[in-house]
C-alpha cells in the first residue's frame, strides 16, 4: 500500500507542476493587463505603466513564469494585488469554509445517495427505482442557482426556518479556532449554541451542492445494485436461507458500491467547482466566493493560487479514493 | 396519517426551535445598521476610486470640502472656508481647529499636506485627475490650521476635485511604511482616519465582511443626530437576489444602487422596505472602437447611433428609472447643452446610414463584437436590445461577456479595445470634466473613460482650454460647444442619466442621497425601533 501512496504522490507532481504553468500561461496570454485593472477608474497612461514596472508586469513572460515558480516552490503565492495580503493568508482564513461545504455535501450525498440506491436497485421497477429515477434526472438537471434560490425563498424567506445566507449568526461568537471547521471546533470547546447555529447556516448551501452529487451518487450505487444481485454468490445465500437484510446491507452493499467510491472522487471536483456559484448566492466565506472576485477584478496571483491549490486537493482526494478503492476490494491493489 | 398531540406537541417545538432567530436579530438591533454593498477591494482611500471605496471614504474619513445633498452641493467640511487669488494659482484653506482623529491625536495643515503628497506619490487612481496639476512639492501648510496649493496654472476643476482626497493620519502610517511605500501595504487592511466611523480591525476580512462603530469624537458631533447609528455592520450580499431577499427579511438595511426593475418592484411590493429613487450622474454609454472599421466612418457610426431604441430601453426595461441623456454630459450639472436632441431611435435612418457607409467602404457586414459586464444585468438587457434592432438594419452584432476590470486593461491599447462596449460613467468629482473632459480628450487614450479613441483637434482645444479657465460662467459654453461637435461625430452612443434605486430598509431614518457615494454615508442615518 505504501508503495501505491508513494507511486500516486510522485505521479501527481508532474501533473501539479503542469497545471501551474499551464494556467499562469493561461492567465498571462490573454490580452487583458492587470497593471490597468489595478490602477482603477481614471488612471492615466503613464499610472499604468508606472503600475506594469512596479509588478513586473513589463518583464518578459518566460521570467515572470520562472520567478512564479520559483516562489511557489517556496510555498509563497505572492500578495494579492488589491488586499496587498499574502494570498496564502487569505486562502487560509477561506479554505476551512470551502472545505466544511464541500465535504459537508460530500458526506450528505453519500450518506443519503448509497441508502437510496441500494433500495432503488433492490426494489428494480417498482415505485421507489420509479421515484428515485425521477429524483436523480432531477438532480442533475436542475440548476444549482435556481435551486438555490428556491430554497431561499422556502426555507429562510416563507418558513424563516434557516439562515439566508452567510457562515454564522449575527451577533454569535464562535469557539477558538482549531481545525477551521465551525462544526468540529464547536465540539471541541462543547459550545451547543454555535454548532447549532453553524449546522443552521449549512442545511441549505450543502442541500444546494450535494444534489447533483447525490443522485449520481445514487444512480452508480442502483446499477451497482443491480449488477450485484445477479451474482452466483447471492443466490446462493439467499438459497440458503440468509437473512435478507443482511446480505443486501453487507454483501450486496460492499460488491456494489465501488463504482460509486470512484465516482466520488470525480465527484469532489465538480462539488468544488460548484462551491464557486453556491458560495457566492449563499454569501458562503470560502475559497469559491474569493475567486470569483478575484476573476472581477484580475487579482491574477489570486487566481493562479486557488487553481493550484485546487489541483492539490483534487489529487488527494483522488488518491484517498484509490486507498478506499483497495480496501473494499484488495484484488484492486495489484491494477491500481 | 394519524398524529397524536403528544407528537404534534414535539413537531411544533422542533419547528420554533429551527426558526430563525439570528436572521431577525441585527433587525432588531436599533443601533446596528448592515449594509450589502460589495466592500472595496482594499480599505485605502488613495489606491482605489469607485463607489464603494467612495462609500468607505465618506464615513471613516474626512476632507477639507465634501458633496452633500441632490443636487450635490460642495461644502466645507474639515476646511471652514478657503481663500482664492486673483489669478487663481494660490488656494489657502482653514481648518477646523481641534479636530481629532481616531488615535485622538490632533489634525493639522501638515497632515493634510502628507495626505495629498500620498495620494500624488502612490499614483493610482484618485491622483488622475491632480497629476496634471498638483506636484508634491505645490502643497504646503503655511501654519497649523491653514493648508496653501500653489497651481503652476490655473485649473478649473481643480476645487471640485478636493474632496477626491481623504485626509490620513501620518502618525499611525508612518510605522507602518515598508520600503518606502507610504504605508500602502498598512493601510489597504487598516485605516488612519477621523472620520465618524472608525474601523474594528479585527472584524475585518478583505472582500468578506468589515465592522465600523460610531466615533463619538468627530468633529462635527452628533447633536444633528442624537439617535446615530452606533455600529455599521458591512456585509456584502453578492448576488442580487440574495442581497434583495436579505433587505426583505430585515437582515440588512440597503443594497445596492444597480438593482434590476425585477428588483425593484418586488421591493416595492414589500411592507418592510423601500426604493429610494434618485436621479444622479451616471450615464450609461455604448462605446465604439472609432479607430476600427466600420466605426472609423461617420456614417456607420450614425447608423449604429440611430438603431438604438432609446425610449423602447428607458421605458419598459429599466421602467422609467433613468433620463433620457442624449450628450456625454450630465443633464443635471452646468456646461449641459439644453439646446442639443442627439440621435433619435429610427431604424429607417439607421439603415439609410448604412447604406451610405456602405457605399464608403465601410465593412458594415462583419460581426462585429460587443462586449458586456457580468454580473451587470442592465448591461446585457441594452446590448440584446440593440442586437434585435441592429439585426433589422443588416448589421451582425454579437454579444460577448466580460468583467469591468478586464475591459479595463484591454483599453488601454486601441487595437485591444473591443469594437464596442458598454459601461456606466460614475461621478466622482462634479465637474464636466469628470465626464466629456476625461471621456473625449485625447490626452487620455489608453484609459477607459477615453476607450472609444476619438480625436477631433477642436474638441481638444476647447476641452483643455475649458480646464485651464477658472471662471465657470466662461467655463459652461466651452462645454456646450465641444459637446455640439462630439455629438455630430457620434463616436458613441449616450443613452441615459440614471436615476439611481436602492433598496433602503423601512426602519432606516434619514437616508441622504448624493451622486457622490449614492447614499451611503451613515452619520445623517438612525434606526426606526
Amino acid at each position: 500500500m505504501l508503495r501505491f501512496i508513494l507511486r500516486r504522490v510522485l505521479s501527481a507532481i508532474p501533473s501539479l507542476f503542469g497545471l501551474l504553468v499551464f494556467t499562469f500561461l493561461l492567465i498571462r496570454i490573454v490580452p487583458a493587463d492587470p497593471a490597468a485593472a489595478l490602477a482603477g477608474d481614471n488612471a492615466t497612461p503613464q499610472q499604468i505603466d508606472a503600475i506594469r514596472h512596479e509588478y513586473g508586469f513589463d518583464r518578459p513572460i518566460a521570467e515572470q513564469l520562472v520567478r512564479y515558480i520559483a516562489q511557489v516552490f517556496r510555498f509563497n503565492f505572492g500578495e494579492s494585488q488589491y488586499s496587498h495580503r499574502p494570498v496564502g493568508l487569505d486562502i487560509r482564513q477561506r479554505l476551512p469554509a470551502t472545505l466544511e461545504l464541500t465535504f459537508g455535501s460530500l458526506l450528505f450525498a453519500t450518506l443519503v445517495g448509497v441508502p437510496l440506491g441500494v433500495v432503488a436497485g433492490v426494489h428494480h421497477n417498482r415505485w421507489p427505482d420509479f421515484v428515485l429515477r425521477l429524483f436523480s434526472i432531477t438532480g442533475l438537471a436542475v440548476a444549482a442557482f435556481w435551486f438555490a434560490i428556491m430554497l431561499q425563498l422556502l426555507f429562510s424567506m416563507q418558513l424563516d426556518w434557516l439562515p439566508l445566507r452567510g457562515r454564522t449568526g449575527t451577533g454569535m461568537v464562535m469557539p477558538p479556532e482549531v481545525t477551521g471547521s465551525l462544526l468540529v471546533d464547536s465540539l471541541i470547546a462543547g459550545r451547543l449554541d454555535s454548532f447549532w447555529d453553524a449546522l443552521r447556516h449549512l442545511v441549505l448551501p450543502v442541500a444546494t451542492l450535494s444534489l447533483g452529487a447525490l443522485a449520481s451518487i445514487a444512480r452508480f450505487t442502483r446499477s451497482g445494485v443491480l449488477e450485484t444481485m445477479q451474482k452466483d454468490f447471492v443466490l446462493y445465500e439467499r438459497a440458503v436461507g440468509y437473512p435478507r437484510r443482511r446480505l443486501i446491507w453487507i454483501y450486496v452493499l460492499r460488491n456494489s458500491v465501488i463504482a460509486a467510491v470512484s465516482q466520488i472522487g470525480l465527484l469532489f471536483g465538480a462539488l468544488i467547482a460548484g462551491a464557486v456559484v453556491v458560495e457566492s448566492i449563499y454569501d458562503w466565506p470560502g475559497i469559491g466566493n474569493y475567486t470569483v472576485q478575484a476573476i472581477l477584478t484580475a487579482d491574477y496571483k489570486v487566481m493562479l493560487a486557488v487553481t493550484v491549490l485546487i489541483g492539490v486537493i483534487y489529487t488527494i482526494v483522488n488518491i484517498l479514493t484509490d486507498l478506499v478503492h483497495g480496501l473494499l476490494d484488495p484484488r484492486l491493489w495489484e491494477q491500481l | 396519517m394519524h398524529i397524536s398531540r403528544r407528537e404534534f406537541g414535539v413537531l411544533a417545538a422542533a419547528a420554533l426551535a429551527f426558526r430563525d432567530h439570528s436572521a431577525s436579530a441585527a433587525a432588531s438591533d436599533p443601533s446596528v445598521f448592515v449594509t450589502g454593498m460589495d466592500l472595496p477591494a482594499n480599505l485605502d482611500p488613495a489606491q482605489i476610486l469607485d463607489v464603494q471605496s467612495t462609500q468607505l471614504a465618506l464615513n471613516v474619513y474626512d476632507n477639507l470640502y465634501r458633496y452633500e445633498g441632490n443636487p450635490a452641493k460642495m461644502q466645507p467640511w474639515l476646511a471652514t472656508d478657503h481663500t482664492v487669488s486673483a489669478d487663481g494659482l494660490i488656494w489657502d484653506f482653514k481648518l477646523h481647529q481641534g479636530v481629532k482623529f481616531h488615535d485622538g491625536s490632533e489634525l493639522t495643515a501638515e497632515d493634510v499636506v502628507y495626505s495629498y503628497q500620498r495620494v500624488l506619490a502612490i499614483g493610482r487612481a484618485p491622483a488622475a485627475p491632480l497629476q496634471p496639476i498638483l506636484k508634491p512639492d505645490s502643497v504646503t501648510a503655511p501654519d497649523r490650521n491653514t493648508v496653501r496649493f500653489a497651481l503652476g496654472q490655473a485649473y478649473g476643476p481643480f476645487l471640485a476635485m478636493i474632496p477626491l482626497v481623504a485626509i490620513v493620519n501620518p502618525r499611525v502610517i508612518k510605522p507602518n511604511e515598508e520600503n518606502g511605500d507610504w504605508g500602502a501595504k498598512w493601510l489597504a487592511s487598516n485605516e488612519a482616519g477621523s472620520g465618524a466611523y472608525k474601523l474594528m480591525p479585527a472584524s475585518y476580512v478583505p472582500l468578506e465582511k468589515a465592522d465600523f462603530e460610531k466615533y463619538d469624537d468627530h468633529f462635527m458631533g452628533w447633536t444633528d443626530n442624537p439617535q446615530a447609528i452606533k455600529k455599521i455592520e458591512w456585509r456584502p450580499a453578492k448576488v442580487t437576489s440574495t442581497r434583495v431577499l436579505a433587505l426583505l427579511n430585515g437582515t440588512l438595511d440597503m443594497t445596492d444602487s444597480f438593482l434590476p426593475v425585477d428588483q425593484v418592484e418586488r421591493i416595492e411590493k414589500s411592507s418592510n422596505a423601500h426604493v429610494a429613487k434618485n436621479v444622479t450622474m451616471r450615464l450609461l454609454v455604448i462605446r465604439m472602437n472609432n479607430t476600427k472599421p466600420p466605426f472609423d466612418n461617420i456614417n456607420a457610426r450614425k447608423a449604429f447611433a440611430h438603431a438604438f431604441n432609446y425610449t423602447g430601453f428607458i421605458e419598459e426595461i429599466v421602467k422609467g428609472n433613468a433620463v433620457r441623456d442624449p450628450v456625454p454630459i450630465p443633464n443635471n450639472i452646468w456646461g449641459f447643452p439644453k439646446d442639443i436632441a442627439g440621435y433619435d431611435f429610427d431604424l429607417k435612418k439607421a439603415k439609410a446610414y448604412f447604406d451610405k457607409a456602405v457605399s464608403e467602404g465601410a465593412p458594415m457586414k462583419r460581426p462585429i463584437q460587443m462586449h458586456v459586464q457580468q454580473p451587470l444585468e442592465q448591461t446585457v438587457q441594452a446590448s440584446q436590445l440593440f442586437q434585435s434592432d441592429l439585426t433589422t438594419v443588416g448589421i451582425d452584432l454579437k454579444l460577448v461577456n466580460d468583467t469591468f476590470a478586464n475591459l479595463v486593461s484591454i483599453a488601454t491599447k486601441a487595437e485591444t479595445t473591443p469594437d464596442m462596449w458598454i459601461h456606466w460613467v460614475s461621478a466622482y468629482y462634479l465637474d464636466p470634466d469628470n465626464w466629456i473632459g476625461q471621456m473625449y480628450d485625447s490626452r487620455f487614450h489608453g484609459t477607459w473613460k477615453a476607450s472609444c479613441w476619438y480625436k477631433n483637434p477642436q474638441v481638444d482645444d476647447l476641452l483643455r482650454k475649458a480646464r485651464f479657465t477658472t471662471d465657470q460662467e466662461d467655463r459652461a459654453p466651452l462645454y456646450e460647444q465641444a459637446a455640439k461637435v462630439i455629438v455630430a461625430d457620434s463616436p458613441d452612443i449616450w443613452i441615459y442619466n440614471m436615476v439611481e434605486v436602492c433598496g433602503v430598509s423601512n426602519r432606516v431614518q434619514g437616508f441622504r442621497h448624493c451622486p457622490v457615494g449614492s447614499g451611503g454615508e451613515v452619520r445623517w442615518m438612525h434606526l426606526a425601533s
